[in-house]
């Protein structure tokens, strides 16, 4: 089973910006991702990436490593999609 | 940087001021009021309880203008026999029953640690010393009320007494709804009763020895709240004054404005003997860069106002800065610590601050532009404004000795 971990940035800018409703991710997996992906999921207080405006904007979200800006739940799952499928 | 700046004016001991109030069933307002002040320059603390002829908005103006008057007097050292006298000459009139009256204790502690106490008509106050009661000599004064048609058929009679405070004592005093409490029931017919009273609250310090003034105050009051079969037959009012050894908190909150500071604010980290609170996700990630410590987020129990809590090694607390701090500022503000359903990082603070006598605050003033960003959905506040904020609550409401350092 493929592996990935998806650190969510609970910082001020994140969270309110959208990553309070992020950290109800689990919820929100689809049951054929769940079965497929070993997902873990836990928080950084912050990833440090909003005081640089070239990073994007807030909310953001490292899934694997890479970093997701103005993440939404349905981009996170999304990209956990897109690596199941790699 | 580096060694604690010591509190302004600290000693040895501090002077934990804490009451706890219950309104009576179904009233709207206390009838009781409970205020104390603390001088910042010197450490004088003044309080007052006082209890309102009754209960309810009526009660409650009688008692609020008995203990503003008291305590404005005492911190303008007016003679207390002429305090007393203007207070009782002034209060208004009941319209029912004809007269004017709220009974009162007045407690003033000197920076020099002599405590002065004036009591009229409420239950005699209790000294706890090393866990026995102590009586300081009562001396008697008959107060002259001008209009003798308003005042109580009864003689107005004002103790006085004054002691030295040691370390360790407990000076715990309450309206007559602790004492009565439950009265005309099968259990406790003449209500609860003064010495159970005393005795319930000897058995709290046996039982820890440490108990704070502030839950001292609670059990006192819910214990009555309970013989009187939880609806409260008279407003209830406990209020305790502890000197003790003073508790230290440390609250790290924002970035240093120059990264070369970073390591100051670890080296006060691992050096500060209390307690710790880190605010902010910078704050924390610069901390576990220079101290090798793992920061990890709780993200059970989430409250979707308040960003979750995290915990490291070596801190009490880490939470998240602005939005945080802004809540604690709110509760601070309202009071409402105790009726926060929701246990969230706020109210960790709060619950923290509120057990807490001396409050470092370490302030660093970097600012994040990405929070000036005029699209964000909330206005986010600058953190120097809020922690201003706080601390002026912290000293003012609570009594609490703060200082704030910027970095």
């Amino acid at each position: 089973m493929k592996k990935v971990k998806v650190s969510i940035c609970t910082g001020t800018a994140c969270f309110v910006m959208g990553a309070s409703e992020i950290m109800m991710l689990e919820d929100s997996l689809p049951e054929d991702l769940k079965n497929s992906v070993d997902i873990e999921i836990d928080g950084v207080s912050c990833l440090e990436k909003c005081g640089n405006a070239q990073n994007g904007k807030a909310p953001f979200v490292l899934v694997n490593g890479e970093v997701l800006s103005a993440a939404t739940i349905s981009t996170v799952i999304e990209k956990i999609r897109a690596i199941a499928e790699e | 940087m580096g060694e604690l700046p010591p509190f302004a004016g600290s000693k040895d001991t501090f002077i934990e001021v804490a009451h706890a109030q219950l309104r009576k069933h179904k009233q709207g307002a206390e009838g009781d009021v409970f205020l104390s002040q603390k001088n910042p320059a010197d450490g004088r603390v003044i309080t007052a309880l006082s209890d309102g002829l009754g209960s309810g908005i009526k009660a409650g103006v009688l008692a609020t203008l008995t203990a503003t008057m008291a305590t404005k007097f005492i911190a303008s050292d007016i003679p207390i026999k002429k305090a007393a006298q203007i207070i009782m000459n002034t209060l208004p009139v009941c319209k029912e029953r004809g007269i004017s009256y709220a009974t009162f204790t007045l407690v003033d502690i000197e920076p020099n640690s002599t405590v002065r106490v004036i009591e009229y008509d409420n239950p005699p106050y209790i000294l706890i010393r090393k866990q026995t009661f102590v009586e300081p000599i009562k001396e008697f004064t008959v107060i002259e009320r001008k209009n003798k048609k308003t005042a109580p058929k009864k003689e107005a009679v004002v103790q006085y007494s004054q002691y030295e405070a040691l370390p360790g004592d407990r000076l715990v005093f309450f309206s007559d709804g602790v004492t009565q409490a439950g009265m005309g029931s099968v259990h406790y017919p003449f209500g609860w009763g003064y010495n159970n009273v005393q005795n319930y609250i000897l058995e709290k310090i046996e039982k820890n020895p440490e108990i704070s003034a502030r839950d001292l105050a609670k059990a006192v009051v819910n214990q009555a709240l309970q013989i009187d079969s939880f609806k409260a037959k008279d407003d209830i009012t406990c209020g305790i004054i502890y000197s003790r050894k003073p508790r230290d908190l440390l609250v790290l909150t924002g970035p240093p404005l120059y990264p070369e500071r970073d390591a100051d604010l670890s080296r006060l980290f691992a050096s500060f003997s209390g307690k710790k609170i880190v605010s902010g996700g910078t704050t924390a990630n610069i901390l576990a860069r220079e101290t090798g410590k793992k920061i990890s987020v709780c993200l059970k129990n989430l409250d979707p106002k308040i960003p979750p809590e995290s915990v490291m090694e070596g801190a009490d607390l880490v939470t998240e800065g602005i939005i945080t701090m802004g809540s604690v500022a709110e509760i601070l503000e309202q009071g409402k610590y105790s009726d926060s359903a929701k246990v969230n990082a706020a109210v960790r603070v709060v619950e923290l601050f509120l057990d807490s006598d001396r409050i470092l605050f370490v302030v660093g003033t970097k600012i994040n532009e990405a929070h000036q960003d005029p699209n964000m959905p909330v206005e986010l506040e600058i953190r120097r404004n809020i922690i201003k904020k706080t601390a002026n609550l912290l000293q003012e409401k609570y009594l609490k000795e703060v200082k704030i350092q910027y970095i």
